[in-house]
């Protein structure tokens, strides 16, 4: 031990502190500074933790206690509070720079340390000092934006009011700042992690290492007896069906006879702290027997192969299409291309680990269940958890997220942690670490394809067939709907006439597949753009050109049949052809050499709301005049605040500053369905809409806004709205024909890049992206997600790869750094939708439908290569330039 | 291509089917809940009773599933059972005797009110 004083954030303080500790350790835990974050298992990775000591930016992760004696320390609280920002935190705020904001605080306390020894630094300069800290959402491109306005400011050269949104403004069209986002900047917005809960139990949980095994028997006694344990937990612990159902009851929250796959969850220990819960967990004894390990679709479709679940076969499911004849267009087809893709499982990689807690609220018949953590879909987890548990009176409560890309459809700890509360009847937190998160969270399918494209000879694509294989890993979740979702998009942006599809998914031992941004679309996109590409070298069309002269038309169908009456494409084909003009220009003027540059283009069109969706809103007129949303809208970063309330001020036409939005606790809110598909601002957005139209019409007729007013004239001052989906009939389940989706976001994408054709690096210079998604509502929302969904469809095309028991942390994951960003453009059109909502839909998971293909298209279009499976690392560009110089 | 091979169906999932219940066509979840409440008729509640094995509803059971219809309509969510005892002030064992089935499958399905929406 040793005895140090510090000041921290000006006040003085003396600690005796453990040789060990460290400085993040001291902030979180013993001063409550929960503004400083922890992500990467405090391995100096992502730099989440930055605070500064003696005015430099440091990883306090790293940093040891011991050696602090006499130093200062600075955490973002001691930089600004929300009445009170620091004009560092101001900037971050109004350049749009703060997403799901787990990331804010270390790049504050970064920007912090540049700024005070460099007012006016360089991109480059910022780059670097900002080197250190990770962001999955932004994609870097607006926390570049913020550091230069964060400089602007400090140097006295423009003040915040002066570019700050009033709150009369217009509401739409305008990036008013998220109504979350100062406190996300000053580290006051509690995530899981940050809930204190004093004297609150800890857990550990025992973990399958095996893919599959039996479990012989599983042995607490010894675990039990250990020091500060408070009691143990397996599957006869939990009371009701211990099945975290998603579409399928197949998913166990703690296994009872059967491991399916690497990491799944045996047995819990219950404890004083986390250490001694971790130590216990050591001292549980399973016994398992181990089974054939089927790691691959084709192990697991032998005829041999165990069955994985034994009620369902390891063929879980299979979807055709059967549009037109495609053997006899592509039999009179001018031109035919045929290829494999292949794809990677991926890990969604938000920033913050699985953290959740749990604990019982009230006595008696009212005592409640409380579970909160960062699900997208309150009402059915909340559900989820009532049916596993055996116990009804539950509420969830949405925290602050630090991102979840899809990840959060499922639930994960949640349901260990409930079940640890309930039985133990005192408060728990369950805190994994990052390796353990990343192992039990639910990947993004790896997808095989076989796809062939067929066009005339004025290049109109006649015939599309394609062999999907999905490997579903261990348990269902979505399984199907990722299918449905693939073959729903699979022609894309175009018309294809004649259309033929197998598709079929296979349960293996592998690591399981759910929601990942995009949800089948991307995999699916990749095959086919590249496809596209092939097609117009094949027929020497310019490939702007094919992807134009392609476009569906209204009146025509999609792959399901689905008849459209309004499609956004062309016009962005329109809207980009200056930027390529100028990339292919930039491409033919580069110098020769082992560097070689080439551009490539990916478009995409993503349905929103498919057949059957429903959303529900309920707003509320408070006698403090306020408008309040209740919706159980999820926001892990989108913005789904600022969507909200700008819809709210723009229909009632009032100030920003009387509208708020209520989303977290399912006591409060209106069950709106999942934060997922893109469906937020078309479907709970419209909800809410219809409601507030209501509550406007009753405005009008009362002749006033107020509360008062309201309760005078005898109307009622709540109002609950609706949005249902056109059709609801599913597709036929042997032609895959049916009705698709109410709406549909557009975007084509342009890829410039370098490839060193000596050591197969790809360097990505440049993406723009044309989109049209309808009126944008908030323009920094908007851009903020294109350019951080491409920034992660170029991590999934060159470099990032989950790979079970390999994969840890943010480093093996191959996370993308301000090193690889790159520079970003976002043309927008915005082609009002006929059943938008105020004429808009959504754009989140489109930001990186197209981004791989436009990246290996450009590829090849460099150097003459196809990788044609993903990631596109420079291992495999370089075998296949060697394969190339052999042909 | 394997169109041909056979397989097993498409998974309806927490997908929903149509079925008639009253001599009405009404689409209907994987728990027989309503796909829709505004579906609902007075002439389901009974339907679906009858089929759970329950004689009829009385002035109890129809106070249940009209608190809980306009509970559902006012906040746009089923209540939870502090609320549903609030609002019929009765207690959760006499809720329970009421309804076999239990209050979410006997009162909150026989009202009508949907199960929360998953990802389609």
């Amino acid at each position: 031990m040793q005895k140090v004083t510090l000041k921290i954030n000006g006040c003085s303080r003396q600690v005796v502190a453990d040789q060990d500790m460290v400085l993040l350790d001291l902030l979180r835990e013993h001063f409550h500074l929960t503004g400083t974050k922890q992500s990467c298992d405090r391995k100096g990775q992502c730099g989440a933790c930055t605070v500064i000591v003696n005015g430099k930016a440091v990883l306090s992760c790293l940093t040891k206690v011991a050696k602090l004696d006499g130093a200062e320390v600075i955490s973002v609280e001691g930089l600004g509070t929300p009445d009170n920002p620091h004009l560092i935190q101001e900037a971050f705020v109004l350049a749009g720079a703060i997403q799901c904001g787990y990331c804010t605080p270390g790049m504050i306390m970064a920007a912090k340390a540049l700024l005070d020894g460099n007012p006016d630094p360089t991109d480059d300069e910022i780059k670097h000092g900002l080197r250190r800290n990770l962001c999955r959402c932004t994609g870097y491109a607006k926390l570049i934006d913020a550091v230069r306005l964060a400089g602007r400011f400090l140097r006295g050269e423009i003040a915040p009011a002066a570019i700050r949104p009033k709150v009369t403004d217009a509401k739409m069209g305008v990036s008013h700042p998220r109504p979350s986002a100062l406190a996300k900047a000053c580290g006051t917005a509690p995530f899981a992690a940050d809930i204190q809960m004093p004297g609150a139990a800890e857990i550990a949980v025992v973990r399958s290492p095996h893919f599959h095994a039996a479990i012989k028997s599983i042995d607490c006694t010894a675990a039990e007896a250990m020091p500060g344990v408070i009691g143990t937990l397996t599957a006869k612990d939990i009371k009701g069906t211990n099945r975290l159902k998603y579409i399928v009851e197949d998913r166990p929250i703690l296994c009872e006879d059967r491991v399916r796959t690497l990491g799944d969850a045996v047995a819990v220990v219950v404890a004083e702290t986390r250490e001694q819960a971790q130590a216990a967990a050591q001292a549980v004894k399973v016994d398992y027997a181990p089974l054939p390990e089927l790691r691959s679709p084709a192990q697991a479709l032998a005829p041999d192969a165990p069955q994985i679940h034994p009620d369902r076969p390891n063929l879980c499911f299979r979807q055709p299409v059967i549009k037109g004849d495609a053997d006899a267009a592509f039999a009179s087809a001018a031109a035919v291309v045929e290829h494999r893709f292949t794809t990677q499982i991926n890990h969604q990689a938000p920033m913050e680990p699985e953290n959740s807690v749990a604990f019982m609220e009230g006595e008696g018949e009212d005592a409640e269940l409380v579970v909160m953590g960062r699900s997208i879909n309150i009402h059915l987890h909340m559900a989820t958890l009532q049916a596993a548990l055996g116990f009804e009176n539950i509420r969830y409560e949405e925290t602050f997220s630090g991102g979840q890309f899809g990840i959060k459809l499922e639930i994960f700890t949640e349901g260990i942690a409930a079940a640890a509360a309930l039985k133990f009847k005192q408060p728990v937190r369950y805190i994994p670490s990052l390796a353990e998160s990343m192992l039990i969270t639910s990947k993004r399918h790896p997808f095989d394809m076989q796809i062939k494209l067929g066009a005339d000879t004025d290049g109109k694509i006649t015939a599309l067939s394609m062999d999907i294989t999905v490997d579903n890993g261990a348990y269902h979740s979505i399984g199907n709907v990722i299918i449905n979702r693939a073959l729903h998009m699979l022609s894309s942006s175009y018309y294809i006439p004649n259309i033929k599809v197998a598709s079929q998914l296979v349960y293996t031992n592998n690591p399981w597949g759910s929601a990942a941004r995009g949800a089948g679309p991307p995999q699916a996109h990749y095959a086919l753009e590249c496809a596209v590409d092939m097609l117009a070298e094949k027929l020497a069309m310019d490939p702007l050109a094919l992807r134009k002269r392609n476009s569906l038309q209204p009146g025509q169908t999609k792959a399901t049949g689905h008849v459209i009456d309004e499609w956004a494409f062309e016009g962005l084909c329109e809207a980009i052809q200056p930027a390529y003009a100028r990339a292919v220009a930039d491409a033919a003027q580069a110098a020769d050499g082992p560097l070689k540059r080439g551009i490539g283009l990916g478009a995409a069109a993503f349905g929103i709301a498919f057949p059957g969706d429903k959303s529900i809103s309920a707003v509320e007129l408070e006698p403090d005049d306020g408008v309040t949303v209740y919706a159980a809208a999820a926001d892990p970063g989108e913005g789904n605040d600022a969507m909200l309330t700008q819809l709210a001020a723009q229909v009632l036409d009032l100030p920003l500053d009387r509208v708020r939005a209520d989303t977290r606790r399912t006591d409060r809110t209106a069950a709106s369905g999942p934060a997922s598909g893109s469906r937020v601002t078309f479907m709970i957005g419209g909800a809410t809409v219809d409601a507030l139209k209501q509550l406007r019409q009753a405005m009008d007729e009362v002749g006033a806004k107020t509360h008062a007013a309201f309760v005078a004239a005898g109307r009622p001052t709540r109002y609950v709205g609706h949005k249902a989906v056109t059709n609801t009939a599913p597709l036929d389940p042997e032609t895959g024909q049916g009705p698709s989706s109410d709406s549909d976001v557009h975007a084509i994408q342009l890829a410039e890049v370098e490839v060193n054709t000596e050591s197969g690096e790809v360097r990505v210079l440049k993406m723009t992206a044309a989109v049209d998604a309808g009126p944008v509502i908030n323009p920094n929302n908007l851009e903020g997600q294109m350019q951080g969904g491409m920034d992660m469809g170029v991590g999934y095309a060159l470099r990032e790869k989950y790979i079970a028991g390999e994969t840890t942390d943010w480093r093996t994951f191959r996370f993308p750094t301000m090193k690889t960003a790159f520079d970003t453009a976002v043309i927008t059109r915005e082609t009002p939708r006929k059943r938008g909502t105020l004429g808009s839909t959504g754009v989140g998971e489109m930001a990186m439908v197209s981004t791989a293909p436009a990246v290996i298209n450009a590829i090849y279009n460099a150097c003459g290569v196809w990788i044609s499976d993903l990631p596109a690392t420079p291992d495999k560009i370089k075998a296949a330039l060697q394969a190339r110089g052999k042909g | 291509m394997h169109a041909d091979d056979q397989g097993p169906p498409a998974d309806q999932g927490r997908d929903r089917r149509l079925r008639r219940i009253a001599g009405q066509d009404v689409y209907v979840d994987w728990e027989d809940f309503l796909w829709d409440p505004q579906d609902w008729s007075e002439a389901m509640a009974l339907a679906l009773a009858r089929e759970s094995g329950m004689d009829g509803l009385d002035d109890a059971h129809w106070r249940v599933i009209r608190f809980m219809r306009g509970f559902y309509f006012y906040h746009g969510r089923a209540p939870m059972n502090k609320d549903l005892r609030k609002g019929t002030g009765m207690s959760l064992m006499a809720l329970k005797a009421l309804f076999p089935q239990g209050i979410r499958q006997g009162a909150r399905r026989l009202a009508g009110l949907p199960n929360p929406k998953a990802c389609l």
